[in-house]
């Protein structure tokens, strides 16, 4: 019965032909835009997971404190609510740092009469704290701090980014949403061609009392058909193009995001696609049906 | 296993009323064979039509096989017809598929399983006397063998009732002769058979209970 059903579903795509090739093209489209898209916004948001990681917030002290001080210092800040760790630095300590940096224009640093760097925490988040309105409140607090001169860094910059990353989201979707809709319309399309080259045969269904879901299965299989179909032609055109462009890219987006490799997407976002696709062409099926229904 | 009692259809056809059926009432019994006869235009197709819902009476009681008919829902409408083999005016045959493909599809659909179905369908073949057409298209076949390939797929699965409308219709007499012995020797099966014909003369030669329709009234039932 399955076989048969299946074979009246393939029966029924070759009837709708040109229809049937333009509803598998649209597919493809749309679910290849939605899925570049995808693509480029799992990077950036990888991009921007990354930098979260390297978050510092810098808190600079009035004066320099005692060894006691300072370590109830990091205690009091280790207390407050997203942070993940605090490190002291010394003006001595900065100073080093400083040298390190120059290397061997270090002499300019030494013939300073004093050492002109402010002691310091360094400041981790956690990563629940690594929100905006985390880091905000934080740096608020910090800034409290009586013995805070002055505090910097911040995420504002990993934020627009993260901003843009959603931005992306909402454009992929747009666009798929619009290219689906036109996908499902033309599975309609075709479906309803189906029934019209069909309608002899699902009269004589309805006669001779076949069961609802006889007639009903192989046009609901047959968009589904053409939705996997394609689908999996949008997931190979988004390797094709992954493979084509990622090395390419590479380079730039080391430099400019920090990101070393581009990833493709996620094997569970293959699948989502593919499940996406034949959904898109079921439901294209299953209104055609709806349409003619008496 | 059929009963109609005072029932009328009438079609609307713009202002105009036309009465198909008035007033009519008869039964028949499990196996018996009942010819309806009628000139063209009596009501015998919407009679038929009736018995197997494509119709609905516009007043009356109708029951087949212990089913009211008019009340039935659309899962049950398909049950009813399960037991029911039409043989329609037209035919109806598929034209893209061959006699065995046509008597075959209506075995798949109902869910017959796969190995019963090649020899079942040679059967009915076999039944009409269509065994050697078997993979012959419905344009490649003259009016006697498309109506007996329609008989053949009416058959095949032992429906208990058999409505058979003008299977003979365009026959000549040899011919339309042949047809109502392959109907007889279903009818010996045990199949019950509502014989439908505008042919007085055929109606005669079947010599059988006949019920004759005259401008959709039921005026005689007879033999
Ligand atoms: N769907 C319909 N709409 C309007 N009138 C109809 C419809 N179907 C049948 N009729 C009318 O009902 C009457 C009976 O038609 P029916 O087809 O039952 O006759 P019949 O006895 O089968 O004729 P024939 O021997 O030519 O097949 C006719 O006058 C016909 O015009
Ligand atoms: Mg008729």
């Amino acid at each position: 019965m399955l076989g048969f059903l299946f074979g009246e579903a393939l029966r029924d795509l070759r009837r709708a032909g040109r229809v049937a090739v333009a509803a598998i093209l649209l597919i493809t489209l749309s679910l290849a835009a939605l899925g570049g898209f995808w693509l480029v916004s799992a990077n950036v948001g990888q991009a921007a997971a990354h930098w979260r990681d390297r978050v510092r917030i810098i808190v600079y002290l009035k004066r320099e404190p005692s060894a006691d001080d300072a370590h109830a210092l990091v205690e009091r800040v280790l207390a407050m609510p997203g942070v993940g760790a605090v490190r002291y630095v010394s003006k001595a300590e900065a100073l080093g740092t400083l040298k390190q940096v120059l290397g061997k224009d270090a002499s300019v640093a030494e013939q300073l009469p004093a050492n002109p760097l402010p002691a310091s925490l360094e400041v981790t988040l956690t990563a629940e704290g690594t929100t905006p309105e985390g880091a905000r409140g934080l740096i608020a607090r910090l800034s409290g701090l009586s013995e805070a001169d002055e505090v910097g860094g911040g995420i504002d910059w990993i934020e627009r980014l993260a901003r843009g990353q959603r931005l992306l989201e909402v454009i992929g979707l747009g666009v798929g949403a619009v290219l689906a809709m036109a996908a499902i319309l033309t599975v309609t399309t075709a479906t309803t061609l189906v029934l019209h080259a069909r309608r002899q045969e699902l009269e004589i269904m309805r006669l001779v009392g076949a069961p609802e879901l006889v007639v009903r299965l192989p046009l609901l299989l047959q968009g589904m058909l053409q939705g996997l179909v394609g689908a999996v032609m949008a997931i190979w055109v988004l390797i094709v193009l992954y493979t084509i462009a990622g090395p390419r890219l590479e380079p730039l987006v080391s430099q400019t995001l920090g990101l070393e490799r581009l990833t493709f997407l996620r094997p569970q976002t293959v699948v989502a696609l593919m499940f996406a696709g034949t959904m898109l062409g079921g439901f294209g099926g299953w209104l055609a049906r709806g349409r003619t229904e008496r | 296993m059929i009963e109609l009692h005072r029932v009328w259809k009438v079609f609307a056809v713009g202002p105009v009323k036309v009465p198909a059926l008035s007033d009519v009432s008869f039964r028949v019994a499990k196996g018996e064979f009942v010819t309806l006869h009628g000139a063209s235009g009596a009501g015998k197709t919407t009679l038929l039509r009736l018995l197997y819902r494509e119709e609905l009476p516009t007043e009356g009681e109708i029951e087949v096989l212990d089913y009211d008919v008019p009340a039935l829902r659309v899962r049950e409408v398909a049950e009813l017809r399960r037991s029911i083999g039409v043989v329609f005016q037209d035919a109806k045959l598929l034209p893209g598929r061959t006699v065995y493909e046509n008597v075959a599809f209506v075995l798949r659909v109902l869910g017959t399983p796969r190995r019963e179905i090649t020899p079942r369908v040679f059967d009915a073949l076999r039944a009409v006397g269509l065994s050697s057409r078997a993979q012959a298209y419905p344009a490649q076949l003259s009016q006697g063998e498309a109506q007996r390939a329609a008989l053949a797929r009416a058959i095949a699965r032992n429906p208990l009732l058999l409505l058979a409308d003008e299977p003979t219709g365009s026959l000549d007499d040899t011919m339309a002769a042949e047809v109502v012995d392959i109907v007889k020797d279903i009818w010996a099966g045990g199949t019950t058979v509502l014989f439908a014909t505008h042919q007085a003369r055929l109606a005669a030669a079947l010599r059988q209970r006949t019920l004759t329709l005259v401008g959709g009234r039921l005026v005689k039932d007879e033999g």
